[in-house]
């Protein structure tokens, strides 16, 4: 069956509360992690999205991988295209398995307890620890660029992760869980978006209807100021 | 022993149904031709369509699998090939044209004799097209009205004569685009709608976009994106001629005793192998898969592939690859950008466009602004990844960033190409395409000049920071895969004539991207589908007369 005819399952990845892979100790460890990748201040963060939720169903199978175009279930895989994603599926879950290790050995380590007993400067510490390069400081105008680690947006390729190890996979998948359509688990009431601004479709069912739009942002009723080309007027519609 | 039979013989099969296949059926088909349309992916509709970040851009629905369909790339023979997602693009009903940009200027009439214009460029395979924009025309006329296209015409003080403007009126501004077309004003510089391949009124049945904001890649579950899904394939179904078959993946284009092409062999979804015979065979696989798919079709009569007697399938391989200089606006200062509204990108300037040697290179490209993605996808250089660093720099600068682009004319090069890679297979146990590829000087020079410009117009836009994207190979980021199958008058240099016939097998055609002699500064899809139809048209009128009926 080609992906135009795939169906839809009517599953929700909110349809049980806790994990559906994770054990609930790695769950709890993988929770508090995000919290120190999307920290909440003043703002809601990484918890209240419920990121944790959004990589646990990416590793739950291939249920989760595409939502229905109105976000109403999710699509059935079949054949290669599914075999494809089970395969990823499964070294994401390797990743993550020796990734809950190792942050277990270096909390225990270098601090004697586990990751989610630890303080959130300890946690820090362990974090970084693992990402192999200084913990991200502040933004400034003025700082040279190579502070930070992020890359150039994604042009308009697609995006691949296949090749990323377990600390910046860790980073995307939350990040993905904060901003990602909340169908998939995380961006919960859709706070993510509303932290940094984007006022986003309510649901995905009004991005196909026309009812959600974005002109109100825009100036659709500017004039390109044409009258400086004179041929302009001479091609124009009547 | 296999007991099936092979569908009927028709008049004309096509590979590929993207931009130049979906053209050529359309046309074909309304002159009462039987085609058959062999597409490799599946035939998604519009209501498969929404505005999912994560599926379209993370996952990649609609781009192809790298674990299915893998690549391979090198910057020269001494080096072995690594596998990369080199210039994926949609292998879907309506090919690249289903989740792209949209955008649709017509080439200039310079970039049709670049050789005259500029003589023999060391280390450069430079000609003149074998036809003159005059030529093109009617043709992109005729694509932009009945594709459906929206424009201000005439507002391109760059363009050569054109005999009517665009159906619909100029899409409407962003704020990105009044940044950039103030600050252009400021410097002096021209600027004007850009051309796009969307309704903006209701046009031949169709609705206009709703600016939901998902446009680029992203399908549009309405109809105001214009694409061959929703334009020429339908027209082409309408004339009930066209047997348009989705995931059927061609293996090899057959040749009979006469050196003619007798039809083609594919497999359909569930494995089984099927020959349909045609009087002529028109691959459309794009710029990759086309020249991979004349490679793979060895046989005793074509020892070196199919139509490949100059040597030159897959060579001159052009990729215009996208770079930008990034501008970072303080919130105190500007009011917010909401680069997420309406499409992507807004305006666009040619003033750069033609060349000027005090520049210190020849060739340049059309600039035009853009966002910088969805809120998953947004980044710049620089951006904290995490902790409170990272969640700071995505409040106070999501909604003030914005980038300006080049699509890099970049020189043709006989050894920068597209053969088979000799030990990468894909999932169906086929080589895959090898890359070959080291950009020519005159391309970084032109890339670094024309970033640092559009460096330029941001800091004249009041952004407070500017951060310059320079490539450091081409990685094929824009899906534009052109030059593979030379368009020329001379058989020893070329591989098809001017009206994109082989010159080796009289009835076999390629009327995708891989015809174009010279990269161009421009999106090519526009180019693709006119010269697709001015190619039919002739077929129609002179190379039908001697088939058999289908
Ligand atoms: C995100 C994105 C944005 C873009 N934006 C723009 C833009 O704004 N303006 C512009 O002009 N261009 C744009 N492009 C590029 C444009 O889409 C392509 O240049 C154009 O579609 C190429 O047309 P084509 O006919 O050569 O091939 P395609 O449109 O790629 O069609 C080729 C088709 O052939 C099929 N095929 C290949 N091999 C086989 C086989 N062996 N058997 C059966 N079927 C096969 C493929 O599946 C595919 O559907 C964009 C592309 C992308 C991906």
């Amino acid at each position: 069956m080609g992906q135009a005819e795939w169906v839809t399952d009517p599953i929700s990845t909110r349809d049980v509360d806790g994990p559906i892979y994770f054990s609930d100790e790695d769950w709890r460890t993988i929770e508090a992690a995000a919290a120190r990748i999307i920290p909440t201040d003043n703002h809601p963060g990484a918890t209240e999205a419920h990121v944790v939720r959004f990589i646990d169903r990416m590793l739950a199978g291939t249920q989760f991988v595409f939502a229905a175009a109105d976000g109403e279930g999710f699509l059935r895989m079949q054949g290669r295209e599914e075999r494809a994603w089970a395969e990823r599926i499964e070294q994401r879950r390797d990743l993550y398995r020796s990734g809950l290790i190792q942050l277990c050995d270096v909390s225990v380590g270098r601090f004697g307890a586990h990751f989610v007993a630890l303080s959130c400067d300890q946690q820090d510490a362990v974090l970084e620890e693992l990402s192999g390069e200084p913990k991200p400081t502040k933004f400034s105008f003025d700082a040279p660029e190579d502070d930070g680690l992020g890359g150039a947006p994604a042009g308009n390729q697609p995006v691949n992760e296949d090749f990323l190890s377990f600390f910046p996979l860790l980073v995307l998948n939350s990040r993905q869980g904060f901003y990602s359509d909340p169908v998939y688990g995380g961006n919960e009431n859709r706070i993510g978006w509303a932290v940094i601004g984007f006022d986003g479709p309510p649901t995905l069912a009004s991005t196909m209807d026309g009812s959600y739009t974005t002109k109100k942002y825009m100036i659709v009723d500017a004039e390109w100021p044409y009258e400086r080309h004179p041929e302009v007027l001479r091609y124009r519609r009547p | 022993m296999k007991t099936k039979k092979n569908p009927e013989p028709v008049d004309v099969v096509i590979v590929g149904a993207g931009a130049g296949g979906a053209t050529a059926a359309k046309v074909l088909t309304e002159a009462g031709m039987r085609v058959v349309g062999l597409e490799r992916g599946p035939w998604l509709k519009p209501e498969h369509a929404s505005g999912d970040e994560l599926k379209y851009l993370n996952r990649n629905f609609i781009w192809q699998d790298p674990k299915l369909k893998p690549r391979t790339y090198r910057p020269n023979d001494r080096e072995e090939a690594v596998v990369t997602n080199f210039s994926a693009t949609p292998q879907v009903v309506g090919g690249g044209t289903t989740h792209w940009g949209g955008m649709v200027p017509r080439m200039t009439e310079n970039d049709f004799k670049l050789r005259s214009i500029h003589g023999d460029v060391e280390g450069a395979s430079l000609v003149d097209w074998p036809i003159t924009y005059d030529e093109l025309e009617p043709y992109y006329t005729r694509v932009e009205w009945e594709f459906g296209t929206s424009g201000l015409g005439g507002a391109n003080r760059w363009e050569g004569r054109r005999s009517r403007g665009y159906p619909t009126k100029p899409s409407p501004l962003s704020q990105i685009g009044r940044t950039f077309a103030t600050a252009m004003d400021k410097l002096g510089h021209s600027t004007f709608p850009m051309p796009q391949g969307m309704v903006t009124e209701p046009y031949r049945g169709r609705q206009p976009f709703s600016e939901n904001g998902f446009w680029q890649q992203y399908p549009d579950p309405g109809t105001g994106k214009s694409s061959t899904l929703i334009s020429f394939i339908p027209d082409a179904i309408n004339t009930g001629l066209y047997d348009l078959r989705s995931d059927c993946y061609v293996s090899e284009i057959l040749v009979g005793p006469d050196g003619k092409a007798t039809g083609v062999r594919y497999q359909d979804e569930d494995g089984d192998e099927w020959v349909q015979l045609a009087n002529a065979v028109i691959v459309c696989g794009g710029g990759i898969e086309t020249p991979r798919l004349l490679l793979m079709s060895k046989s005793a009569l074509f020892p070196d592939g199919l139509a490949n007697s100059s040597g030159q399938v897959g060579r001159n391989a052009t990729f215009h690859q996208y770079s930008f200089s990034v501008g970072l606006f303080d919130r105190d200062l500007t009011d917010p950008l909401y680069g997420w509204s309406g499409h992507y990108m807004s305006g666009c300037s040619f003033d750069f466009y033609e060349t000027d040697e005090s520049r210190g290179h020849i060739l340049g490209s059309l600039i035009f602004p853009s966002n910088l993605g969805h809120p998953v996808n947004w980044s710049f250089p620089g951006r904290p990844t995490w902790g409170s660093a990272a969640k700071d720099a995505d409040r106070e600068l999501f909604n003030h960033t914005m980038k300006i682009g080049i699509l890099l004319h970049d020189l043709p090069v006989e050894s920068n190409r597209v053969d088979l890679d000799p030990t990468v297979t894909d999932a169906w146990g086929l080589p895959v395409a090898r890359i070959t590829h080291t950009p020519h000087w005159n391309d970084f020079a032109q890339e670094k000049w024309q970033v640092a410009k559009n460096g330029e117009v941001l800091e004249a836009a009041g952004a407070r920071k500017v951060i310059p994207v320079n490539m450091e190979r081409i990685t094929g980021n824009t899906s534009h895969e052109l030059g593979t199958t030379r368009m020329g008058d001379d058989p020893a240099t070329s591989v098809v004539d001017r009206w994109c016939r082989t010159h080796d097998v009289p009835n076999l055609y390629v009327f995708d991207a891989s015809f174009f002699p010279t990269a161009t500064g421009i999106n090519p899809a526009l180019t693709i589908m006119a010269n697709a139809w001015r190619c039919a048209d002739q077929i129609i009128r002179v190379d039908s007369r001697g088939w058999a009926q289908g």
